[in-house]
């Protein structure tokens, strides 16, 4: 028994499944890459803040096509920064929140922020009605905005963020249920990984001499998942999710479940643990 | 340089002070007493140099008591490199104080009164204590306040040159009005993060020298950055000849940011900051002035309470689940402090009734001691 | 503390014999203590059952021919390799969580600052439990790799709809299932756990299905009765003796001159999500239940039989030409019409029963999470469910998931692993 134990433990080992040890205290090398992040935030809701406005200006002055043109591309600041965002679990439901989060779904009251109006505008086609909500996003993003700045970040939930943004997508993404309406998934997914990329590159340093077994496998993950998003790339953004072919889904499904799982260690490799 | 009166009310709230500090002048009665014998090495700075001018002291928590044995108010300082550890300001001639200073093994200078002045050594030697300081605690919890502050320094940093450009462009311009405006307003980002940007000491020296500190005072060619502008746009009332003035200091502060973005920060270094600043205000600048020639203190205070305050903020941080009541003094104190220069807006600071400064300093003085109490609660060492 | 006037009487009792509880008194106090099961006790386990294994190596995979304990999990994949060395990691990474699994021991310690190494589920020390874990490749898994079509298995297709079918995407097909079966449902979930936790790079879920078989006492005579299925009817009465080795050869085991040499020795899988309409079965009256599958509800015997009559008996077709004791369009008559030429349609069923709750419209999501073993795909269970279509029992069920696999030959020993044969001929070729 034990031998079939310790067989398997080193062959777990050998394939890098069960690798790593733990940091036996953070270092102060943190608070660089910790300082960086704040700084990719910052720029990141200051982003939002602006991009928010022209599309709840295009919604309040009844422009469909512009706003609907608005709606991915303003999201996806919103979207690199959910580990941060996501503290404030006030603003997450009101700006962020899917219908499937309430009782009487897209009927019901609470239900307000990006989905409500993706609900609108592509369900509806129209911009009616909008106008309240579109006012009540904008205020909630300000508000948003200065509670961030405001904030000093808890290193854990950096580093963390990693990972969780992985089983963000993992969780509620990959199924194609985040933006239904509109079917801009996509831009979604590269936001997520390109928030999650990033907290990973400011921390590579820290990590890269001790453990470069670990680099170069979440390195290679984090390039195939650039891969096939690469193959649905329109303009700017993306293609409608509904092109996304089931092969790619299940690539990308085992990449960002991979990746959650290396990822998850970056807390205990950097003695956050 | 006005030389307020004495006040008795300096007795009450000086008098037991550990930490005795010599004003630049008889505004500080209090302090002219018998110098401390407590501390570990007694260092006389005069015209020239400092007495011994190379010092051996073993690692841990130093203290130096300075004596200036010379005609002029000088400042005494520790520099690693380029970084100031320590420093004493505005040591009135025949005045002495004292300055405790957590010290690692390593080899350190003395800045010895006028900046001119030959630098002494300071060879700090391993010790057991020093050993011990370096070993404890966990940083886990500094992690997210030091981070916070990087940030600040970076945001601020970029925000003095941003503010400087505009300044030098309304003195390409030949703006009197708008430089002077504009002058006020680049002060305020590098007030803000003077408790650390003042410890780049060849910066300092040329980004913020005070016409005081130089043998040749305003003409001396060393008087260059915020002050040498002061003194040509409120003293001289001219634009004229601060042209390249502005530009050496839009790129000092554009290194000064680099530096402040590189900055290693520590836990010592974070606790050390805020009281060390407030002390300085409360000890220089609150008494004395700064802005001689603009009189605009009350303005350069409010910034410079604001970075206290950022400071003393993500201190409390780490305090709270510490000592909660601790925590709640550094709230009372700091919205005193904040509330009292908030009060003495608009005031030309030479028309500022010397109590007034007085009352000022004592609060900032009262926030340095509160500060000075975190050390042995949330300190490393 | 009103609410719970039980649990205040017990805690002054404990207090009482804290306070002055000494000599005779306490053992006997104690005892009782031990005695009266609290609410928050863990139900009992049984060691002996919690050390039953079954060998991982040898020439076939577990989870065929041997016992089936109580509970089963059917998991369905999606492979996600780029290579064959791809597919043979993965494979080699299941072999080694299986035999790890299957066999029991200590999990690893880590760093407690790292996610720890094992879900926990079964704590320190995972108990073999009797935990089988079978592994069988769809159609799909073939067809993805280039070197590996030529090797498919002959029979091995992707399952097409029956007439009586209402098949649901999400729950159908994949490249490969993980059978999952043991003594506790605990101890397979553990290993889903582990095998989706150790694999994720390589496996995609596509579904899973959780089921139990009732645990029955041993008739008078010894024997064990076949176990009940949710329309209250005995399954599995008519199962081929998965002891006799030289049927199991026949019935169960692949070895037909025109299959890959690869495959000799694994085994077809049909796995069939078949919903029960339990709660229309449940209205309908006793006679016409048993009249639908050909069987008495209460014994299993067949109709034909006499009061005495158990389900090991077999009925008398010849006897009943047209269907007045057992109905011809019965299910058990359809499925075997006890004929020479019936024998070779023979497949091995093991079966678990399922329940998930509610479904929209307020009926109960129940069912028959069926399985059945063959050497012969097409003559097997493609046969008896083509013999089986239309029959009155439709009315009730609705296959609505599953998947037609392979499952390969066993692992010989600790140098091999699962699929070697295969991996090893698409190298070769």
């Amino acid at each position: 028994m034990i031998g079939t134990y310790l067989k398997t433990t080193g062959l777990a080992l050998a394939l890098g499944g069960w690798a790593g040890m733990a940091a036996a205290d953070p270092s102060l090398d943190l608070v660089g890459p910790l300082a960086d992040y704040k700084i990719y935030v910052a720029e990141n809701t200051a982003q939002l803040v602006a991009d928010a406005e022209a599309f709840t200006t295009a919604i309040k002055a009844g422009d469909l096509d512009k706003a609907k043109a608005l709606f991915a591309p303003t999201r996806t600041s919103y979207e690199k920064i959910e580990p941060i965002a996501e503290l404030f679990s006030d603003l997450d439901v009101s700006i962020d929140a899917r219908a499937d989060d309430f009782e009487k779904a897209e009927a019901d009251e609470a239900f307000t922020g990006f989905h409500r109006l993706e609900y609108g505008l592509w369900e509806k086609g129209s911009t009616e009605g909008l106008a309240p909500f579109a006012d009540r996003l904008m205020a909630d993003i300000h508000t948003l905005n200065e509670r961030i700045n405001g904030l000093t970040f808890p290193p854990e939930v950096v580093v963390g963020g990693a990972a969780a943004l992985m089983e963000e997508v993992a969780a509620t993404k990959i199924s194609g249920e985040e933006d239904r309406y509109s079917r801009t998934d996509l831009w979604d997914f590269d936001a997520n990984f390109a928030g999650s990329q990033k907290i990973y590159d400011l921390l590579k340093p820290l990590i890269a001499k001790q453990d470069p077994e670990f680099v170069a496998k979440v390195d290679g993950n984090f390039a195939a998942v650039d891969a096939v998003l690469a193959k649905y790339k329109e303009g700017d953004g993306y293609v409608s999710y509904e092109k996304l072919t089931d092969a790619d889904r299940n690539l990308l499904s085992s990449k960002v479940n991979t990746l959650a799982e290396d990822l998850s260690t970056l807390r205990g490799k950097l003695g956050l643990g | 340089m006005s030389n307020p009166p004495s006040r008795g009310i300096y007795l009450a709230i000086l008098g037991a002070a550990v930490l005795a500090v010599a004003g630049g002048a008889a505004f500080w009665t209090a302090s002219r007493q018998k110098p401390q014998t407590s501390a570990d090495q007694i260092v006389t700075v005069d015209a020239r140099s400092c007495q011994p001018n190379a010092i051996t002291v073993p690692g841990g928590r130093r203290s130096f008591e300075i004596v200036n044995a010379s005609d002029r108010p000088i400042e005494w300082e520790i520099v690693d490199g380029v970084m100031v550890v320590a420093e004493r300001e505005n040591i009135a001639p025949g005045f002495h104080a004292t300055l405790a200073v957590q010290l690692a093994p390593g080899s350190y200078e003395m800045t010895c009164g006028l900046l001119t002045n030959p630098r002494g050594t300071l060879t700090v030697t391993a010790s057991d204590e020093a050993t011990a300081a370096a070993s404890e605690v966990t940083l886990k919890k500094f992690l997210g306040p030091l981070s916070e502050y990087r940030v600040y320094l970076v945001m601020q940093g970029n925000q003095a040159v941003k503010a400087a450009e505009k300044l030098r462009d309304a003195i390409d311009a030949g703006d009197l009005p708008a430089a002077r405006a504009a002058w006020a307003e680049a002060r305020l980002p590098y007030r803000r993060v003077e408790p650390l940007a003042y410890r780049f000491s060849d910066l300092e020296n040329v980004i913020d020298p005070s016409a005081a500190y130089l043998a040749g005072r305003e003409q001396d060619p060393g008087f260059t950055g915020y002050h040498r502008i002061e003194y040509g746009l409120f003293a001289q009332n001219s634009t004229e000849g601060l042209a390249p003035v502005a530009d050496r200091l839009v790129a000092d502060l554009g290194t000064l940011a680099e530096r402040l973005k590189a900055a290693p920060l520590d836990p010592a270094l974070l606790l050390a900051l805020p009281g060390a600043m407030a002390r300085q205000l409360a000890e220089a600048q609150i008494p004395e002035g700064e802005n001689s020639y603009a009189g605009n203190d009350a303005r350069d205070l409010t910034a410079a309470t604001e970075g206290i305050a950022k400071l003393t903020g993500l201190l409390r941080q780490v305090v709270a689940s510490v000592d909660p009541k601790l925590d709640a003094e550094l709230g009372t104190e700091m919205q005193a402090a904040t509330d009292a220069v908030a009060a003495l807006q608009g005031q030309d600071w030479s028309q500022v009734p010397a109590e007034q400064r007085q009352k000022l300093a004592a609060d900032f003085t009262r926030l340095a001691e509160t500060l000075d109490r975190l050390q042995p609660i949330i300190g490393m060492n | 503390m009103t609410g719970c006037p039980f649990i205040t009487d017990r805690r002054r009792l404990l207090m009482g014999l804290g306070l002055g509880a000494i000599g005779t008194l306490a053992p006997a106090a104690q005892a009782r203590e031990a005695a009266q099961p609290n609410v928050d006790d863990a139900p009992h386990g049984h060691a002996e059952t919690a050390a039953q294994s079954v060998p991982f190596h040898g020439p076939h995979q577990a989870g065929i021919v041997t016992p089936r304990p109580a509970n089963g999990i059917v998991a369905a994949f999606d492979v996600v390799a780029a290579s064959l060395d791809d597919v043979e990691t993965m494979l080699r990474l299941l072999t080694e969580r299986a035999a790890f699994l299957t066999q029991g021991g200590a999990v690893p310690e880590r760093d407690p600052r790292l996610p720890p190494a094992d879900s926990g589920l079964l704590g320190p020390v995972v108990a073999p439990d009797n935990q089988t874990i079978t592994l069988a490749l769809g159609d799909s898994f073939f067809e993805a790799q280039p070197a590996l079509k030529p090797l498919k298995p002959a029979r091995l297709q992707r399952m097409v709809q029956f007439p009586n079918d209402a098949l649901e995407a999400d729950i159908c097909h994949g490249d490969i299932v993980l059978q999952f079966c043991a003594n506790l449902q605990d101890s397979n979930i553990h290993a889903l756990r582990d095998i989706v936790k150790n694999l994720s790079e390589y496996l995609v879920l596509r579904w899973v299905y959780e089921g139990s078989v009732p645990p029955v006492p041993p008739a008078p005579d010894g024997s064990t009765p076949s176990a009940r299925n949710f329309l209250g009817f005995r399954d599995g009465s008519a199962n081929p003796d998965a002891n006799d080795a030289e049927m199991m050869g026949r019935v169960v085991w692949t070895a037909a001159p025109d299959e890959p040499a690869w495959a000799h020795g694994g085994s077809y899988q049909a796995v069939r999500i078949i919903r029960n309409f339990v709660e229309r079965w449940d209205r309908t009256p006793l006679r016409e239940q048993e009249r639908i599958f050909g069987r008495a509800k209460n014994s299993g015997a067949p109709l034909d039989g006499g009061p005495k009559a158990t389900e090991r008996d077999v009925p008398d077709y010849a006897a009943d030409p047209d269907g007045a004791k057992t109905a011809m369009n019965s299910h058990i008559r359809l499925a075997n019409p006890r004929t020479p030429d019936a024998d070779k349609h023979l497949i091995l069923r093991r079966p678990f029963n399922y329940a998930r709750g509610a479904m929209k419209n307020g009926h109960l999501d129940q069912g028959l999470l069926f399985i059945a073993w063959q050497a012969d795909l097409q003559q097997g269970f493609i046969a008896v469910q083509n013999l089986l279509n239309g029959e009155p029992l439709e009315e009730y069920i609705k296959p609505v998931g599953g998947g037609y696999f392979f499952a390969p030959p066993g692992v010989a020993g600790p140098e091999d692993y699962l699929g070697s044969g295969l991996i090893d001929a698409a190298r070769r070729a």
